[in-house]
């Protein structure tokens, strides 16, 4: 036998082999990439959304975990003539806007006292500011997660609150830019 | 997809053991065929194993991921033929016995009773307790290794333990733990200064100081760089990644309160080590003939006979190797010192190529991002899941970095394993659990998923 021949396949068998190891596992990882749930929301002309209540602040009329229907413009704050009624006393009387321009939801401070809180982000009053599903928004002492109305749940990949729409830099990125919101979004 | 992969890496396993067999008793001017079988026990047995675990996975329907296990067991396995290649039979059995059974043992554990990641984190004030136990015990009845370092703790008749690799995962969660419960608190207390720098709150300056200060101890009692690095690397990073931070400003703070305490320490007790001191004038040059300088007087060494050797050697490897490799058994990774352990990276290049070198580091960036994923899945609310996951993967990253570095001379040698790799019972037991912490929380998640 040639044992030269025989040890120059087995020497280029194994690089072979590992490599064909290595591009399963990177096919692996790019077949679950490509069906992944990180997507921009696609348009709907009628709003998808409802607000589940993560913390009722010191409103007795609403418990942590219900949900509220939301419509396509709401206006949130104390005053009577709000559309959505939010009776906590860190809430201004005219606090916020909320409202879905057929793509997106977008929340607009209404220069209220306390300040709106996007994942933290603390929104500048009169600039619309874009929510996704998983979104926590919070007002005076009150806090809302956005959902989905169709599953009623937010989806796993958008929970951390760091996939704006805007689409300025992937999620994959954004923890790299924004660690903390990893863990408090 | 997990299964594919296992059985191709089994003919890799076996292909790779049968070269290195044939390749080393050709050299020796024998049949190329004296002792196949047992060249090829370790990998069937090895295989065997891995089909249990993956079975195992598939009963406990973890679905969610199917490429960390195999990327896992393809490092162990390029792993398994160098340690086999340098040191017989003899090192295979230790990394096997003592490292590889008993980790994916303890994984397996943890992926079918993920509830113990809750109890650990209930306990992890008593596990930190015993961590700072062990640093104390082996700094004080550890055994001396070649380069002055504390590593190893030797209790009776059983086999010695490298009380640094466990610790460094002991940080991990105690770190986690104590983030996780300073975070909800914490949030509100950070403090401005000068409008741009916001200094973090009390609690997290205290626990910037504490791992310091933990660190400067293990470098005092073990005097062991390597671990130290790993363990600064890991609470600055946990420590990051928990803040509720959104500039660098933040990091750049912590860190030079971290170096600060850490120079306090080092300018009370110590000058610059010796070590450090020639391992950074080899870095310079290893191939100077200057004299090695230890405190501006000369040992009488010249830098190129002392620690630059090893650095030459591992820089000859990895050329001796091009592209291809020199193919298993016909090159000479055993003129470069601790070829085995630290500098496993220069035997594989210089045997197997330097094809296979950069795909070895591409599957540690692979599995780096396999164990990142879950984070953005975890529902929010679970910090300390989150910081174990940040620990684990800079954990790993850390090692891999410093020893890809340091074989090339782009980074002054510091002593650490190369995760599932080197030579090391403990070492890879580490990580192996480390694997299966990470394995168990992707298992728990996809439990809460369901439930939903």
């Amino acid at each position: 036998m040639d044992w030269n021949l025989i040890l120059f396949i087995t020497k280029w068998a194994t690089i072979g082999l590992f490599y064909a190891v290595l591009l399963l596992l990177l096919f692996g990882v790019y077949r679950e990439m490509s069906q992944n749930p990180h997507k921009v929301t696609p348009v709907k002309p009628v709003p998808n959304g409802r607000l589940r209540v993560i913390s009722a602040g010191d409103d007795g009329h609403l418990r942590q975990g219900s949900v509220l229907d939301i419509s396509a413009d709401n206006r949130l704050g104390a005053d009577k003539d709000n559309d959505i009624l939010l009776r906590d006393s860190y809430v201004s009387r005219r606090h916020a806007r909320l409202r879905w321009d057929r793509a997106n939801w977008w929340v607009e401070d209404l220069n209220s006292k306390n300040g709106t809180m996007v994942d933290r982000h603390r929104c500048t009053p009169g600039v619309p500011y874009p929510l996704t599903v998983g979104s926590i928004l919070s007002i005076g002492d009150m806090s809302f997660e956005l959902i989905d109305q169709d599953t009623g749940y937010a989806d796993g990949a958008s929970k951390t609150g760091c996939l704006t729409t805007g689409g300025r830099h992937s999620p994959d990125l954004d923890w790299v830019l924004c660690p903390g919101r990893l863990f408090f979004g | 997809m997990e299964g594919i992969a296992l059985i191709l890496i089994g003919f890799f396993a076996l292909v790779a053991f049968f070269s290195a067999n044939a390749g080393m008793q050709v050299r020796q001017g024998l049949n190329p065929l004296t002792g196949l079988p047992g060249a090829l026990l370790p990998p069937l047995l090895v295989m065997m194993v891995f089909a249990v675990f993956h079975y195992l996975l598939r009963a406990l329907k973890l679905r969610s991921e199917q490429i960390l296990f195999p990327v896992v067991c393809l490092l162990l396995i390029v792993g398994l033929v160098m340690i086999w290649r340098l040191r017989g039979p003899e090192g295979i059995w230790q990394q096997i016995l003592r490292g590889l059974f008993p980790g994916l043992l303890a994984a397996a554990f943890l992926v079918a009773q993920p509830v113990w990641i809750e109890r650990i984190r209930r306990r992890a004030v008593p596990i930190g307790i015993l961590g700072l136990g062990l640093l104390i015990l082996t700094g004080i009845f550890g055994s001396v290794d070649e380069t002055g370092a504390r590593l190893a703790l030797k209790i009776g008749p059983l086999p010695a333990i490298q009380t640094s690799e466990p610790l460094k995962l002991i940080l991990i969660i105690f770190l986690a733990w104590f983030i996780a419960r300073q975070s909800k608190a914490a949030e509100s207390r950070t403090s401005i200064l000068f409008g741009r720098l916001r200094l973090p709150a009390l609690g997290h300056l205290f626990l910037g100081v504490l791992s310091a200060g933990l660190a400067a101890l293990s470098l005092v009692l073990m005097s062991d760089y390597g671990a130290v690095l790993i363990l600064g690397c890991i609470s600055i990073t946990m420590l990051y990644a928990g803040f509720e931070t959104r500039t660098f400003l933040d990091i750049i703070a912590i860190g030079l309160i971290m170096s600060l305490v850490m120079g306090l320490v080092l300018s009370v007790t110590w000058k610059i080590p010796a070590v450090i001191q020639y391992r950074f004038q080899a870095y310079q040059n290893p191939w100077s003939q200057e004299m090695m300088m230890v405190d501006g007087r000369s040992t009488g060494v010249t830098i190129a006979e002392g620690p630059g050797y090893q650095v030459q050697q591992a820089i000859y490897a990895v050329i001796a190797g091009g592209i291809s490799g020199s193919g298993l058994g016909f090159g000479s990774p055993n003129y470069v010192p601790l070829a085995h352990s630290d500098f496993i990276l220069a035997a594989v290049v210089e045997e197997l190529g330097a094809g296979i070198g950069v795909a070895v580091l591409f599957l540690f960036a692979v599995l780096l991002l396999r164990i990142f994923r879950p984070i953005f899945r975890l529902p929010p609310g679970r910090v300390f899941d989150r910081l174990l996951l940040v620990g684990i993967g800079i954990h790993l990253f850390t090692q891999v970095f410093v020893m890809a570095g340091g074989t090339l001379n782009l980074l002054p040698v510091t002593g650490v394993t190369v995760p599932f790799l080197s030579l090391g019972g403990t070492a890879l037991l580490t990580n192996l659990v480390e694997v299966g912490l990470v394995l168990a929380l992707i298992r728990r998640q996809e439990d809460t998923n369901d439930h939903v």
